[in-house]
């Protein structure tokens, strides 16, 4: 405990310096102006900037990333409440009640309360990645071949349930990537799986080009479908959060902090769904949930509360497990990997000072956005009112270089445009983004803990089903499709008539 | 299951009949894969073991798919065609454009190399902020402005963009 804390300390010390503090509040201004910005999310925000700390040492770009993750999904409040348009999917649940206050006339007093949701949910966040990574990690210590290939499995199914409206699209795309990550020369015998004699293709599909191209170029041609209108903004009054909001929504804000965190654990299962949830238990909990949708103070808080909770939460399955818990913490496992960075079970080790300085970036990210709720109002307004038709070319310019600089290949373009077109047609069909990502993410992963298991094993698939920690995930795995059909689902009903309920859905 | 009701049934069911095609295909290349036993792998170690039940899922999904949205009546034609307004057209026209832009300028001028990076972001920001912005300024009697606002972001953007990627943080340019 003690020891924990010490090494917190130690971790705070060391970025307390004015190169440090410079890339929090840089990076994190940088962060805002992302997520508030409809068209730039989080994920897509993290991959340019993966690209522009390539040369700087490890812990300074981790700092930066840290502070723009955190940065934009509280970007994604500004235009929300102003705008009513999410930012970042993030903030898709503050539009309701954010907007709605704003429109009262009390658009200051919603981003003040987002201010305090926000701080409070990173530090609520902050504080499980403090205590619970080292606890998870030591559990994670017993994980083999066969409970790891079960949680690449348990990634992409729980990711495709929560993350979008239709499941089945969703695990279609989750399988998509696990597809994805075959592409290439596979890992035992270096053979080469639908290159089709092409030498780039042979490198396999990186990470971070089908990210901007799934995320960014994607994303620009929705936008590019809906003609932006001028942008009017409501008057506001003073953003200074207000004690009493906090104090009288204290219970909100612990509860929707808890969830949230809980949320961001969850593999491939990000921020949007986190304030969704936290959204919908605060409504079930309220002494006023007709007022939600028309002003709720609660309601806001519990949406910015619970998304910002999401961003420590998704890091605690990075550093623990090496699988992310969100779309943008893919990003920034991909980005600890390429410097040098190795999140996994033995991270608590081989260096557990490493956790405490995630833990610390957070806090310094935390007061970032502190500092820029109650100061950079006008500025965001500002950056609201820049034409779309200006934004797109230099967002696109920036994909294109962003894709290129990770290796120095022309064929990452290409890979970001082919993405960018099959993630715009896959959109289209209501195909969530996050499981494909997920899967990239975790097909390696997959692959060769089956197949390593299967070599252990001499071929017997009892052991992915009858050790301990494995049946526990398949099941869970069974039971998440199961409970997606109707049969299944009134055979609950009829066994336990008042429990048997489905599991929530990003949109409920 | 819930059926999404965002798509509609014959959108669903055309696009099911694509992934049972495309897992299809996966199962078969992965099956005709070479398994290597020359240099002694097992079954268990085939290279084609993982794509081939991953294709195997997919075609599965895909049957799934067609199966809902065959029962939500996506095997039968629309009886009411949609007709393309005015609106659908503009929308198309403006995705078009957005998109034949981007891969001149992403996948022709910079993806093949040959003109220096600057000069082919100058040439796509400023078209790209014409081509856009063109109608609104010429109804406004601001074309000369908007020229010129064009012009200015394009170099604005070519500028910062190598300076900032090149000079300040040393990442290579395409």
């Amino acid at each position: 405990m003690f020891s924990g804390l010490i090494a917190f300390g130690h971790s705070i010390w060391n970025f307390v310096t004015p190169e440090s503090l410079f890339y929090v509040f840089g990076s994190t201004l940088i962060g805002l102006v992302i997520g508030a910005l409809p068209g730039l999310t989080a994920t897509m925000g993290l991959a340019l900037m993966t690209t522009l700390t390539l040369k700087m040492p490890s812990s300074q770009a981790l700092l930066v990333l840290i502070c723009t993750y955190v940065g934009a999904i509280y970007g994604g409040s500004r235009s929300a409440i102003l705008l009513n348009i999410p930012g970042t999917p993030a903030s898709a649940a503050s539009c309701l009640d954010g907007y709605a206050l704003a429109r009262q006339g009390h658009a200051g007093r919603a981003m003040g309360i987002a201010t305090s949701g926000s701080v409070l949910g990173t530090l609520i966040g902050m504080f499980f990645l403090a205590l619970f990574t080292p606890l998870l990690g030591e559990l994670a210590l017993k994980f083999g071949a066969y409970e790891f290939f079960w949680l690449a499995v348990f990634g992409v199914v729980i990711s495709g349930t929560l993350t979008g409206n239709d499941p089945l699209k969703g695990w279609m795309a989750g399988f998509l990537g696990l597809f994805v990550a075959a592409i290439g020369q596979e890992g035992i015998y270096a053979f080469d799986r639908f290159t089709f004699g092409n030498r780039d293709l042979a490198g396999g599909i990186a990470l971070v080009p089908a990210l901007v191209g799934a995320f960014g170029f994607a994303e620009l041609l929705s936008v590019m479908k809906t003609h932006q209108a001028p942008v009017k903004i409501n008057p506001f009054d003073s953003v200074i959060p207000k004690l009493v909001d906090v104090a009288r929504h204290w219970k909100t804000i612990l509860r929707s902090g808890c969830i949230g965190t809980f949320i961001g654990v969850v593999p491939g299962v990000g921020e949007d769904v986190a304030a969704w949830s936290s959204y919908a238990a605060a409504k079930r909990a309220s002494k006023e949930p007709e007022m939600f949708g028309k002003g709720s103070i609660e309601g806001l808080m519990a949406a910015e509360t619970g998304d910002n909770a999401c961003v420590p939460g998704a890091v605690i399955p990075v550093l623990t497990l090496a699988i992310p818990g969100s779309a943008p913490a893919a990003v920034l496992m991909a980005a600890m990997l390429i410097h040098g960075v190795q999140p996994g079970p033995m991270i608590m080790v081989q260096s557990p000072q490493f956790v405490y300085d995630i833990v610390a970036m957070m806090l310094f990210a935390t007061l970032g956005i502190l500092f820029y709720g109650l100061t950079l109002t006008k500025l965001m307004v500002r950056v609201l009112q820049v034409p779309q038709t200006v934004m797109v070319p230099i967002i696109l310019v920036l994909c294109t270089v962003g894709s290129f600089a990770i290796a120095g290949r022309l064929f990452d373009i290409w890979v970001m445009l082919g993405f960018g077109i099959l993630g715009f047609i896959l959109r289209q069909g209501n195909y969530p983004m996050a499981p494909l990502v997920l899967g990239i993410v975790l097909g390696d992963l997959l692959e060769k803990s089956l197949r390593r298991g299967l070599v252990l094993s001499d071929g017997s698939l009892a052991p992915f089903f009858t050790r301990p920690i494995s049946l526990v995930i398949w099941v869970g795995i069974a039971l998440i499709i199961a409970l997606r059909f109707e049969a299944v689902r009134s055979l609950f009903r009829r066994l336990w008539p008042t429990r048997a309920r489905a599991p929530f859905t990003a949109k409920e | 299951m819930r059926v999404d009701k965002g798509v509609s049934p014959q959108a669903d069911f055309i696009a099911a009949w694509v992934w049972v095609g495309f897992g299809l295909a996966v199962v078969i290349a992965a099956w005709r894969m070479d398994r290597l036993e020359s240099q002694g792998a097992s079954l268990y170690t085939a290279p084609g073991l993982v794509p081939g039940i991953l294709g195997a899922v997919l075609l599965l999904f895909g049957l799934l798919l067609a199966l809902r949205a065959a029962r939500a009546g996506g095997h039968r034609p629309r009886t009411v065609r949609r007709v393309a307004d005015r609106h659908t057209r503009h929308v198309v026209m403006r995705v078009g454009a957005f998109l034949a832009l981007g891969l001149v300028y992403a996948a022709g001028l910079v993806g093949r190399g040959g003109i220096p990076f600057w000069l082919a972001t100058f040439v796509f920001v400023s078209v790209f902020i014409l081509a856009f912005d063109w109608t609104r300024r010429r109804d406004a009697g601001q074309t000369a402005k908007g020229v010129l606002f064009a012009v200015a972001i394009g170099a604005g953007t070519a500028f910062v963009v190598s300076y900032v990627f090149q000079v300040v943080f040393l990442v290579r340019l395409p």
